[in-house]
């Protein structure tokens, strides 16, 4: 009960603020508006005989490329759950910050970080559970009678869930690190960075193979199968080994936040 | 009913809080007031629950705040302002605490209406004034209809029409069986409104008792203020 009342609060927190929208619109709204792009220029390449300019032909892969923003999406949400409880109030308005109240609203922190938690699994599930769907419908509908549809309805399926689970992941990341940096900054440039213009574990695994046990990297072959980079992870091991740095990393946010003057 | 015993605070090797010890009783006004620094907000931020004590306890109603079920409706408190997030408009920041505490919707309108917000309640709280803020501070402390009231400074920020509103409020709730405890550093502010006074100055407790006990022998409690902390300050 007090459980339920939590998330619920903390589900309000995040939709009534605007980077909790922007960061839905993105995974949303950015991913769909992606997919448009991707099946058009699929169409044109298909439609004018020169499959070679692009990547797939098939209209889920021609979707699932945009699953890059889902991740930027989870991100954020993740970031914005407790990166907004220490924004600085404007010095006019009398400074302060918001988790004085969150905390005698709610004065079990490990109570506070669970329902956070599961505000985002829920927010991330579902924008994944409306997005995919949607996605791979237009991406179908655009690229039309020119699809050759490469993937089965079950290995999609496999895919959609493994997608939805590295997103979810991702964003309780997200949400644990934040708890330790207690600002939203630092986080969001650079998981937003890794995870969609460079990514440092990549660049990593250059130096040391040790780099694909790095979360984001085990966690690769969640959505985007077997044809990626060489080396590595497989899909479940990385499943598991991402989980695992997910709840580590959330034991250690909830021990330091338990601790922690307010 | 607060109750406050051997309070011990530590910052490093800074004692912030020595032993300190009082009680806030229910139908009175109880005025905690002391210079800035003197350990007023170190006090209150242990007493609800924010920051962790190094020795002693603070008991509300018999409890320690974070054992309450839904603290909301024991305690309503205002310690850092408006406590709400600046993108957000005052009623969306009342309706999750509502939430949280299970406390009705219908009571945001009730408490809006109360601090005199209801035609600011859509604006966005970073566009607030000082006093404004206090005003969403005070509503969301009043949102549970709370037993006990922690008001840091309260009247800081408020213009004269808005600490007489506030004087009328506390003493309303406190006439009403209500335990009201408020810091301050403004003497003339609270000599009119508080039943108990406890002062305190680095960090320990130099007077507690009724006004008239504290005051007696000085000619005001400005006076007696003054003359207690300085003191302390001295030693």
């Amino acid at each position: 009960m007090r459980l339920i009342r939590a998330v619920s609060a903390e589900l309000s927190k995040c939709l009534t603020l605007p980077g909790g929208r922007a960061g839905i619109a993105v995974a949303m709204l950015g991913s769909i508006a992606l997919t448009v792009l991707n099946a058009m220029t699929a169409r044109r390449a298909l439609a004018s005989g020169q499959p070679e300019l692009i990547a797939s032909a098939s209209p889920f892969e021609t979707a699932f490329a945009a699953m890059p923003l889902g991740t930027v999406g989870a991100v954020v949400l993740g970031v914005i759950a407790i990166g907004s409880e220490y924004t600085p109030n404007s010095p006019d308005a009398g400074g302060g910050r918001q988790i004085g109240t969150t905390l005698t609203a709610l004065p079990q922190r490990i109570g506070l970080l669970s329902a956070k938690a599961v505000a985002v699994v829920l927010l991330v599930v579902g924008i994944a559970a409306v997005t995919l769907p949607v996605s791979i419908g237009v991406a179908r509908l655009i690229v039309g009678e020119f699809a050759v549809e490469s993937v089965s309805v079950a290995e999609a399926v496999v895919r959609c869930l493994g997608g939805t689970l590295y997103w979810t992941l991702t964003g309780l990341m997200a949400l644990a690190i934040t708890t330790l940096t207690r600002s939203a900054t630092v986080p969001l440039i650079v998981l937003i960075m890794n995870n969609s213009l460079v990514s440092f574990s990549l660049l990593l695994t250059n130096l040391t193979s040790l780099a694909h046990w790095l979360p984001d990297l085990a966690g690769r072959r969640l959505f985007t199968g077997i044809d990626t980079v060489d080396g590595g992870l497989d899909a479940v091991p990385g499943a598991w080994v991402m989980a695992a740095w997910t709840v580590a990393l959330l034991l250690v946010a909830g021990a330091v936040l338990r601790r922690r003057d307010a | 009913m607060i109750d406050i015993e051997q309070l011990v605070k530590r910052h490093g090797a800074r004692t912030v809080l020595d032993r300190v010890g009082f009680q806030a009783a229910p139908g009175r006004v109880t005025a905690f007031l002391g210079p800035n620094g003197a350990g007023k907000s170190s006090t209150l931020r242990i007493l609800v629950g924010l920051d962790r004590a190094d020795g002693g306890h603070a008991l509300v109603a018999g409890r320690r705040y974070s054992e309450l079920a839904a603290p909301l409706r024991t305690v309503g408190s205002m310690l850092d302002g408006s406590g709400a997030h600046r993108s957000r408009t005052a009623r969306a920041h009342l309706a999750w605490v509502a939430r949280s505490n299970g406390i009705g919707g219908h009571r945001i309108a009730e408490v809006l209406d109360r601090v005199g917000l209801t035609d600011h309640a859509r604006a966005r709280v970073g566009s607030y004034s000082l006093g404004m803020g206090q005003r969403l501070g005070l509503a969301a402390a009043l949102l549970g209809e709370p037993e006990v009231l922690v008001l840091d400074e309260p009247v800081n920020g408020l213009d004269p029409e808005g600490i007489r509103w506030i004087r009328g409020l506390l003493r309303g709730h406190a006439d009403a069986g209500g335990t009201v405890l408020l810091s301050s550093h403004l003497m003339s502010e609270v000599a009119g409104l508080a039943d108990d006074i406890v002062m305190i100055a680095g960090g320990r407790i130099v007077a507690s008792g009724p006004l008239d006990e504290v005051t007696s022998g000085y000619a005001d409690l400005e006076d007696a203020f003054f003359a207690l902390t300085d003191a302390e300050a001295s030693r």
